[in-house]
């Protein structure tokens, strides 16, 4: 079995449906990028799998521990603890970063450890400060996310997910909010872990950046797969018309 | 002029002593009771919600005076719970009742206020509802409160002076009882002294409170 496996995944807000059955299977190591319109439902389908959306059918599977699965046409979600062993094997990177503005750099990097894991703010501290340094913001470890820009607010929301030791980071657009000079010292970073094997799932409009790091892309239309292959076969061959219609639109 | 001052002052301090201690007593017990009873007010088990709503509507539609009067002469009247409380603890007890219920609503408001984005930040990293409201959301939210809660404060302040009905020596009644003894209104300008330095001190507090808060931007 795969190291993620989400089986048909069906999602409605109210009584429309937005996900239509979407499955995806991810391997350990590998990097899974998710393109396609505005509206597609990619957002909703990354929610899904982190617990921060209820699926209304379908099921997800992270290392063989199941977090939810339909059983007589039901939907059951895993126990509490169970669910908390699962999702903390994932590290999330939001549109709108989503930093503590209370607190400093360092503080953010070190809350999740401290209150989460308990562990002591002494022990936390190497594992932060390498992460920091990782992202190239040491010296901005005691200043707070306002001051930052949003590249490096980006970059502090990076490592700030990497201290609780993901097996797993998903990118929801990590660079859409940020001007266009900024998008690069985030991808680099994001490119930075692709390369040390961190499996990723990426939700980018930035087709530059999926064709070059990613292992796997799918092209979601409409709350559905129309398209899955390798960066190759979708950039280069793509299949489909619709996606071939994407392409130029965005590639223009 | 100044002995007649230095005559009453020693009642009249004493009378702010009255004040001060229903001031202090009512703040530390109603700001924990309005945090507790905002986050019962947006929480989803709904009866709670809506008795905590329904409260809130009470204490903030009627009278803080109509109040203190129900407790301290209402109550013992009521068949089956007759209790008859002293004034003090009367007073107290209507003042937390009832800044509870503004507090509450200021605090829901700075909850409210937090985007929905801290709570899944918090989330992903793997806090509980409990830890993320007290470590993300609690903290950003007393930024935001200081200011609607500094205007409460000012005036539960000046609301002490209601518990002048209840015949308890509070600032606001030795005054009166001096002027109508004397005849002379020379203690209102006191006791209005008294307050102004009061509600000085109490601004130039929640001013270097809102500096320390200042330090991050939202
Ligand atoms: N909380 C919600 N309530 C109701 N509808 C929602 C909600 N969240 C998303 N939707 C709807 O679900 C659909 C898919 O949204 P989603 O955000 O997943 O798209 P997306 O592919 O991420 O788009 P974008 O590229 O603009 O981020 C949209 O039609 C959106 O309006
Ligand atoms: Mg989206």
């Amino acid at each position: 079995m795969a190291f993620i496996t989400m089986q048909n995944i069906r999602k409605s807000f109210g009584n429309q449906e937005i996900l239509h059955g979407v499955s995806l299977s991810v391997e350990k190591g590998e990097v899974v990028s998710i393109i396609g319109p505005s509206g597609a439902g990619k957002s909703t389908f990354l929610r899904c799998l982190n617990n921060l959306e209820t699926i209304q059918g379908g099921s997800i599977w992270v290392e063989g521990d199941c977090l939810v699965k339909e059983e007589n046409g039901k939907v059951v979600y895993a126990r509490d603890s169970e669910a908390r062993k699962i999702l903390g094997k994932m590290g999330m990177v939001f549109q709108s970063f989503n930093l503590f503005p209370h607190m400093t750099v360092m503080d953010n990097l070190l809350a999740a450890p401290i209150y989460v894991k308990k562990m002591k703010r002494e022990d936390v501290l190497p594992t932060a400060e390498r992460l920091l340094k990782k992202v190239g913001l040491w010296e901005k470890r005691d200043v707070y996310p306002g001051s930052l820009s949003g590249g490096q607010k980006q970059r502090v929301a990076i490592a700030r997910a990497l201290t609780m030791n993901p097996e797993i980071m998903l990118f929801d657009e990590p660079t859409s909010a940020l001007d266009p000079e900024l998008t690069g010292e985030v991808l680099k970073t994001i490119h930075q872990l692709a390369d040390e094997k961190m499996t990723m799932i990426i939700v980018t409009h930035e087709m530059a950046f999926a064709r070059s790091v990613s292992d796997k892309v799918l092209f979601m239309v409409d709350g559905h797969i129309e398209e899955e292959g390798t960066s190759e076969e979708i950039f280069g061959h793509p299949k489909s018309e619709r996606t071939q219609a994407f392409l130029k639109s965005i590639l223009r | 002029m100044l002995d007649y001052v230095l005559g009453i002052l020693p009642n009249m301090i004493e009378g702010l002593g009255v004040s001060a201690q229903i001031f202090i007593i009512v703040y530390v017990l109603s700001l924990p009771c309005g945090i507790l009873l905002s986050l019962v007010r947006l929480s989803r088990l709904g009866l709670f919600r809506r008795i905590a709503e329904f409260y809130i509507y009470i204490m903030r539609g009627t009278p803080l005076m109509l109040q203190i009067l129900f407790i301290y002469y209402g109550l013992p009247m009521i068949p089956g719970i007759e209790i008859q409380i002293d004034d003090f603890s009367a007073a107290i007890l209507a003042f937390v009742a009832n800044y509870a219920a503004y507090f509450a609503e200021i605090f829901r408001g700075g909850i409210q206020s937090i985007s929905r984005g801290q709570y899944e930040g918090a989330k992903v990293l793997g806090f509980t509802y409990r830890q993320t409201m007290w470590h993300i959301v609690l903290p950003q939210v007393i930024k935001r409160v200081i200011p609607p809660l500094g205007n409460e404060t000012i005036t539960l302040l000046k609301d002490t002076s209601l518990v002048y009905v209840l015949a308890m020596n509070d600032l606001m009644r030795v005054t009166r009882s001096i002027v109508q003894r004397d005849f002379d209104t020379t203690a209102f300008i006191v006791a209005a002294l008294f307050y102004l330095v009061c509600t000085f001190v109490l601004t130039r507090a929640l001013g270097w409170l809102e500096k320390r808060y200042a330090v991050y931007e939202d």
